[in-house]
This record gives structure tokens, sequence and C-alpha cells, in this order.
């Protein structure tokens, strides 16, 4: 498999590198210790048209590949993981459904707007009795005839106090749900809009890392929605679901690469010029090898990552190699940025330095868009099928 | 109005260029071209000129088939059109000579523009050699009015009226158009380009003008029509460190440090 | 051309409240080292000033006379000095690097159709007599050697401090004449409306014995604002980086370094600058240095004399209070 980007894919790449270090990287170190959503660089990728980069210019995209949007995941994390997820949550997760899933009329009104970045998207599925266990979904959406009524809450949903526009998820209310209860099936996904009746964005959670995503909790209090703003078919919402988190899995490993290679990429900067027993540290064994031994599976992982972003670009299986690329990838970064850590000794602990929020941001690359066991269960579901 | 912003492909400044003590001349490897930044904000200055007042904006450099790049850089973030004025005889030449080839240049993108130009916007200087004078050189040549260290631009009855910073504050000036401005960092940056814009960028045409195009006197460019030579390249001498004090404590080494003073008698 | 004909320097002086600046009596000096025989010949539209030129070297000076020159104007002055340069033949002609030394040279260069030089920090003659000037290029990090060697004359400005200029002779003799000068209505294409001052406090780094310098590592306009406490204890001056005078905590009038002032100051305070060349170009001839930055890598450490790691605004807390105590 061959991952070179042409000509034009890498002048944009260099394009974007550009800007994320004038731009995103000094800000990353405040964006972090004040919790401050990254606005400035929302608005520059968007002006940009980064925002949705991969989408068909007719929708207001570039149509540039799949890959090259992953690797802009991969370049913004490397100056400032908060800003990474930021984009990916709203192209993967919320541009990616109305993209594939919606009606023309839907992608017109929705996909534009994300795309252009003039709005920023939202995903909601977790709940907090149904996170990896979708079918344990409360949010109900009830047919009212002309309108769809929503109750309910998602919780954790990043970027949800910025953004305009959720893809949510709700149970379709039937009569006989006591007698047989809910199951994936009767899952429906859903566009909601900012400023809908009945729906508000509520909470901020406080986290270990990314901690200048705004990740709150969304309620539905007899939400009014129109009809057509059901998102794909009735009862198949589980299915938009899950495969839109087969594609914000490949965005949140390129995540985790950025992640690893930023601490790697600091960490030898710093071992250089830290002198110990006379010498930089950079010039002991243990530093080298250890480094040596980062990077080499920071690359595994970077191949595992861009083999799914080209499976799901040429249109192939990619469920199972984007849940590997993810769990190799974010174990990767939680790893390497822990051992950068250590390296860096002192100053690596210290919130003058940024080692150790490389190795806070690490963590959720773990936890979020389906933990590490998800993944597992992911990865063994294809293989019990195909070996 | 008709714009023509002049700009230079540079070392990237922020890079420290040493010299190579095996051939004496700038080490550049691995430093990135770019565009000069002084000419960054002339372009965006212009740029933001003709947004306001209509008009177009024509970047313009003197190069070899590398500076395309920077005049596509320029045509990714506001530039209309690109020409590449390019010669082997132009090598060597200084800011006298360059201004001479500016100057027929002018001439003869206006010709093939259609139109006159109202402005030239130049950078006031350039990050590598920081001579500052190819623009008003050059509007000596055109017979027309220059200011330097520009930091606005508008549109006054038959001309325009700029701001020129000081080093107490800034003159308000009036130049009757055609004219020179050079350009001083204003208080705003360059916008970024666009994937919409670099790809446009990469498609476009880069006219080239050659010495032949512009029917120079061979006498007055290159080395033969530069009027200063560069005798040599060296590095400034270095001074020897003395002692870089770090004790338990701040207070301590501010306190070792002061004893060094005073026993060095300088105060 | 007869390079034999050429023979004085003229050096127009910039005037601040009818004063020649700093720096165009350093150009006194420099002009006096590479006269070569010739005569040090101030060129000024003000006759205070003519003598302030006399008294500090030069040989006689000439006073620009003429409604033209009441206000300053680049294109009706460059014109008066090459009216001027064409009747007198100078070897060079000398301005101060400062935005209106800078404007002028070429437009005075342009007008004799001949070789100029911008922001020279050193004057030398070669053998041949031609002067080499010394040119930074890269921000500093790099100098070359120019010369202007088949016109004349040389017009070269020189940035401010690279020169010393000489002890003045209080009522030292020396010619004044006065020339009536018009300048056709042609050659004046610019007019300046207004003329705004923004920074009203004359700072004097350049014969500052002390100067207390801070940058970026100052981290605010309040931390900055103590380095004045420290200056006036020692009888020093405040000088700062470029990324401190664009953040808004002082003017650009305090500005050291390749896009400011070349000082050298028997001490040479830099608080919480890292000590990039453009800064350290500025500064290296200081005579003692004293670094304090909190990254013990600063490359300030290279040039300091004494080097102290820790943060800037703790360090200097303490030696405010020190200095304050032994006065």
């Amino acid at each position: 498999m061959n991952f070179h980007f042409n000509e034009e894919e890498q002048e944009i790449l260099n394009m974007l590198h550009d800007y994320a270090v004038k731009e995103v990287a000094p800000r990353a170190h405040e964006i972090d210790e004040e919790e401050k959503f990254p606005m400035e660089a929302r608005n520059g990728l968007a002006e940009m048209g980064m925002m949705g980069m991969y989408f068909p210019e007719e929708y207001g995209g570039a149509g540039l590949s799949y890959l090259s949007y992953i690797a802009v995941c991969e370049e913004l994390a490397v100056h400032c993981a908060t800003t990474s997820v930021v984009l990916s949550a709203h192209e993967s997760l919320c541009s990616w459904p109305i993209y594939k899933y919606g009606s023309e009329d839907q992608k017109k009104k929705y996909l534009t707007a994300l795309a252009s970045g003039e709005k920023l998207g939202a995903f909601g599925l977790t709940e907090p009795g149904a996170g990896t266990d979708a079918a344990m979904q409360k949010t109900v959406a009830k047919d009212e005839g002309d309108h769809w009524v929503l109750n309910g809450s998602k919780v954790f949903i990043t970027n949800a106090q910025y953004a305009d526009i959720f893809v949510v998820f709700a149970m379709v209310y039937r009569d006989d749900y006591k007698e047989r209860p809910y199951t994936n099936k009767d899952i429906s996904a859903f566009i909601i809009e900012k400023g809908f009746e009945g729906f508000s964005v509520q909470g901020h959670e406080m986290k270990m890392g990314i901690r200048g995503s705004s990740t709150c909790s969304l309620y539905f209090d007899n939400c009014i929605v129109p009809k057509e703003n059901l998102l794909g078919e009735q009862g198949k919402g589980f299915k938009v679901a899950m495969t839109t988190l087969d594609g914000g899995r490949i965005g949140i490993a390129a995540q985790a690469i950025g992640i690893a290679q930023a601490a790697i990429n600091e960490t030898v900067a710093y071992t250089k010029e830290r002198v110990q027993f006379g010498k930089p540290i950079w010039k002991f064994q243990n530093t080298q090898f250890q480094l040596a031994d980062m990077q080499a599976k920071v690359d595994a992982a970077r191949l595992l990552v861009y083999r799914a972003a080209q499976a799901k670009q040429d249109g192939e299986p990619h469920s199972h190699l984007a849940a590997m690329a993810k769990l190799v990838a974010s174990e990767t970064a939680s790893d390497v940025s822990r051992r950068c850590v250590q390296l860096v000794g002192g100053n690596g602990y210290s919130r003058e330095y940024p080692f150790e929020r490389h190795m806070r941001d690490a963590k959720i690359t773990e936890i979020y868009e389906g933990t590490s066991e998800v993944q597992r269960m992911v990865i063994a579901g294809w293989l019990g099928a195909t070996k | 109005m008709e714009i023509l912003v002049l700009i230079k492909q540079v070392p990237d400044d922020s890079v420290e260029v040493k010299l190579d003590p095996a051939t004496g001349a700038p080490n550049l490897n691995g430093v990135e071209a770019v565009v000069n930044a002084f000419d960054t904000y002339a372009l965006e200055m212009a740029k933001r000129y003709i947004e306001d007042n209509g008009g177009n904006v024509t970047v313009a450099t003197i190069g070899d088939d590398d500076a395309t790049a920077a005049l596509r850089t320029c045509l990714a973030v506001g530039a209309g059109k690109a020409f590449l004025i390019k010669d082997a005889s132009f090598a060597g030449s200084d800011t006298t000579a360059k201004a001479y080839i500016l100057s027929k240049a002018v001439a003869k993108i206006e010709e093939i523009n259609g139109a006159k130009f109202d402005i030239i916007f130049c950078g006031k200087e350039a990050t590598d050699f920081s001579k500052g004078m190819v623009g008003v050189q050059l509007a000596s040549e055109l017979g027309v009015g220059v200011a330097t260290d520009v930091i606005a631009v508008n549109p006054a009855e038959g001309g325009v009226t700029v701001k020129q910073e000081t080093e107490t504050g800034y003159n308000v000036i009036d130049l009757a158009t055609p004219c020179v401005v050079t350009i001083q960092k204003p208080d705003y940056d360059p916008r970024y380009p666009t994937i919409k814009t670099k790809m446009a960028a990469r498609k476009a045409t880069i006219n080239e003008i050659t010495a032949a195009d512009l029917a120079v006197d061979a006498a007055k460019v290159g080395e033969a029509g530069s009027l200063t030579k560069v005798l040599k390249l060296y590095e400034p001498p270095k001074k020897q460190a003395g002692v870089k004090i770090q004790e338990e404590t701040v207070a301590d080494s501010t306190m070792r440090a002061l004893a060094m003073i005073a026993e060095a008698k300088v105060l | 051309m007869d390079f034999a004909e050429y023979k004085d320097v003229l050096v127009v002086l910039e005037l601040d409240e009818g004063k020649p600046v700093n720096v165009s009596l350093e150009n006194i000096a420099a002009a006096k080292s590479v006269a070569n025989g010739g005569k040090v010949i101030a060129v000024t539209v003000c006759e205070n000033a003519a003598k302030a030129a006399i008294e500090y070297g030069a040989d006689s000076a000439i006073v620009i006379e003429g409604a033209q020159f009441e206000a300053y104007n680049a294109d009706a002055v460059a014109d008066a000095v090459a009216q001027i340069a064409a009747e007198v033949k100078p070897a060079a002609i000398f301005t101060g690097a400062t935005g209106k030394g800078k404007d002028l040279v070429p437009r005075i260069a342009a007008k004799l159709a001949t070789g100029s030089v911008c922001d020279a920090t050193g004057v030398k003659l070669d053998e041949a007599g031609n002067i080499v000037f010394t040119v930074p290029a890269y921000g500093g990090t790099i100098l070359t050697d120019v010369v202007i060697d088949s016109v004349r004359p040389q017009v070269a400005s020189i940035r401010g401090g690279s020169v010393q200029k000489l002890e003045p002779e209080a009522g030292k003799a020396g010619d004044i004449a006065k020339k009536a000068i018009t300048v056709a209505d042609d050659q004046i294409k610019l007019q300046i409306k207004e003329a705004v001052k923004e920074i009203a406090e004359s700072v004097n780094l350049e014969e500052a014995e002390v100067i207390v310098a801070g940058g970026r590592g100052m981290g605010s306009k309040e931390n900055f604002d103590k380095l004045q406490e420290l200056a006036d204890i020692l009888g020093g001056v405040v000088g700062c980086t470029r990324p401190a005078m664009e953040s808004g905590w002082i003017s650009r009038a305090h500005q050291v370094g390749q896009s400011g002032k070349i000082v050298a100051p028997k001490v040479y305070f830099a608080f919480g600058i890292s000590g990039a060349t453009q800064h350290v170009s500025g500064m290296i001839g200081s005579g003692y240095i004293i670094a304090v930055n909190k990254d013990e890598d600063a490359p300030i450490f290279d040039v300091a004399d004494v080097g102290i790691v820790g943060g800037a605004t703790e360090v200097l807390d303490i030696m405010i209070e020190e200095f304050k105590k032994n006065k």
C-alpha cells in the first residue's frame, strides 16, 4: 500500500503545518491551562476551508482525499490535541453521517454549512446509562404526526457548547416498549439545531486532558424536531452510529499519533539541551534506545491509521481496520507520552513544559469513540466472522 | 486602482543563517525559501486596498525558476496575476541595477495588462540583505513620488494619503499617483491561504519576462550595472561566555551574581 | 570620473527640536575617520545645529536656506543635498540610519546617479581610498564588506551606536556658509500634511552607561515597568527587545538590536531576553553583560559575563532591593 500524498495534497498539508506552527501551537498551553475552547483555530480552520475538506465542492467542501483529512487531524494534534478533536468531532462525527445518510435537502441545508465551517457540528450518542451498550438508550423520539418530540439526555458531547448542528440518536417510541424492550433496531438518528424548542446544552465537564474542548450534556425536554430531520431510515440509527464511529476512530487514532509524535519531538529536543554528568542526556544510550523504540512504535501505528483511512477512502470494509488503528495508536500514545515524561524527569512533570499535557491528552484516545476494550470487541468480532 | 506588488524570495528569517566555512557563502541548506516578510505585509495591504476600493493586484519578482513558488504563494493570498522577471544576465544586480530592471518591467507589465499601475507596493526592506533602497530607486527611475515606512494607504483626491511610521510617531503624507510606497509592518498580519485559493494558485499561469522582452541595456544590469560591490562575507566576532550561576535558590544565585558584579567594579 | 576631485565628506544632519540627533554627531566622527585629508562638512537647515556639528568635529558647515525647508520634506532635502554635492563634489555623503536617513540616502544617490549603502555598522578606508562599509545581513548573523568603487560620491546611512561621537570642543571655529536653495517644483512629489508625535520621551540609548533591558520573559507590562526602577537606581536607561516592544510594554524608541539601536554601554542587563541574534547583534559591544533567564540554555548566556538562571522578575526584585541598600 502506498500512502504518498500527491503534490497538491502535500501543499495543503504544508499550508496547514504553517498555520498550526504559527497559530495553534502557541495557544496549546493556554487552552489547556485555562480550559479555553480554541475559537481562533476553529475560525481559522473554517476560513482556510479545512472544516469539510474531504466533502465534495458542491456541498462546500474541498474534494480532497480522506487520507489527507486524517493527516490534518494528526498534524493538528502534534501542536494541540484539543484543536484536533474539535475538527474531528465536527467533520467525522457530525458532517460525515449527514453526507452519507442525509437526503439531498439535508445535505444542502446542513452539510454545506458544516463543510464551509460556517456552522460547527457535534454528535450525541452516549447517555448516562448507555455508553458502550447503546441499546440502553433512554432518549425517546415520539412521532407526533407532523413533527417528532424528543425527551432524554446525552453526556460527554464534544463541541457541545459551541456547536450549531447535532447528530443525535434516540429510540423511536413504541406503545409496547414495556413488554418488548427497545433494542438497537429501534434507534434512529436525528439532526438537531441549536435553538430547537426544548433543546438545551448544559454543564461543562472538567476533564483530565484535552481540557480546551467543550464537553457538555444535551437535554431534550419535549424538544420539537421537524419531521424531515430524521437522518437515514427510521430504525437504522444504530448502523448510522456505528459506521460514523468507524470513521471517527480513524480521526482519533490520527490524533493519538500526533500527540505521540509531539512527545517524541519535544523529548529529543529537550534531551539534546539538557546536560547531566557533563553531556546532553540525549547522548546516553538509554535515552536514544527508548526514543528509537518509541518512534518505531509510532510509525507502526501510523501505518495502521493510514491503511484504515485508505480503506475508508476506497470504500472497503474498514471497521476492524479502524478499530486496530485506534487500539494500537491510542495505547502507543499513552505509553510514549508517559515514557517521555520519565525521560525528561522533573521538568516532564512540570506544567511549564508540554510533556505532562501530552500524557493527559493521550489518555482520552483510549477512551472516547469506543474504549480500547470496544476496539478489541470489534476486532474479535471480525476475527470470529472471517477466520 | 491597478496595484503592483514587488516581492523577493528570501531564506526563512526565523532560521539563523550562518556562513558555510567551506564556501564562505551563507549556508542555506535546509532553510526554506519564503516570501520576504515585509513583502507579505505589502501584499496584504494592497489586497485590503482593492477590497475596499476596487482594482487589481499584480505581483512580480526578479528571480530564477525557484521564485515561482514565492509568486504562487502570493497568488494564494490575494494577487490576481504573477510575473517572473528572469534572466541569467540579472544575476549579481545590486539595488541600482534592480531598480533599473524593475522600471523596465513595470512598463512591460503595464503593456501586457493593458493598464497603467497607480500604486507600486514594496516591502520596506528584505530580511536577508536589508538594503531597503530598491523602492526609492525605482520611484526615481520612474520619475514618480515615493513614501517609505508606510503603515497605511488610503485613496485621496488625485492620489493617495499614506501614514508613514517615524521614530516618534507618524506622518500623514499626500502622494499623487502613480507612486511607490515601501511598507513597514502594519498592526495586522497577512491572511492565510485557503484550500481553494491554494489549489487555484497551483494551476495559475506565471508569466515570464526576460531581458529581451524588456530591451534592457546590458551595461546597466547584473554586476556590470551595479554600483556597489560586496567584497566579502564574514561572521561577527564572538564573545567569550562568562559564568552561569544556578544555585539552590534564585535568591542565592542573585546574591552571588551581585558579588561578582561588585568585584568587577563595573557599576 | 576623476576620484581625486572628490575629497570631502558631507554629513546631513538630522534634527530634533533644532539640535542634531546623536547619530548625526556620530556620523561626523565616522566621516572624519574616512575623510582621507578631505574636510568634513555638515549640511543642515539650522545654524545652531551647524555650530554644534562644528563643535563635534565638523570642519565647516553649509546651512540650507529657503522656504521649501521650513518643514521637513524628503524630496526637498534630497534635492538640496544633491545640488550641494554637485558643487562640492564630496567623496562621500553620510546620514544616520534612522527612518529619515534611510529614506534620504537612496533619494540622494538616485539624483546623483551614484551608489548607496544602507544601515552600515562600520566604515574604514581601503588602500585605494574607497570606503569599506560593514553591513549586516541575515539579521546580523553575517556581516558583509561593501564598497562603491566605480562612482562618487559614496552615499551611506550609518547606524546609531556603531561609531562613537567625538568629545565636543566648545566654541570651536569653523566656516558656516549659508546657501539659498530652490528646488524645482516637479522634484517635490510628496507633501507631509501632518507630523504626529506619539512618543514624547527622549531616549538616549546610545549614550547610556547602563542599560537595563527586558524581553518577552518579563511576562507582562506590569513586570516590565519594574525595569525602570532598577534603571533609575543605577542612572541607566531602559532597553527592550522587539517582542517586548510589539507586546506594547514600551515604545520602539527603546528597542535594541537589528531593527533598533546598536548600543555599547558599560553595563548591560538583559532580563528575560533569550538572546536571538537580532537582539544580540545590537548589544554585543557592551562592556559587561548580566543576563537573567529561567531557561538555562538560553543563547544570551553565551555572551553574558554573568548569567543567572532564574525567573527574571524574581531576580529583578532582589536586585532592586540590594542596589537600594547599597546606594
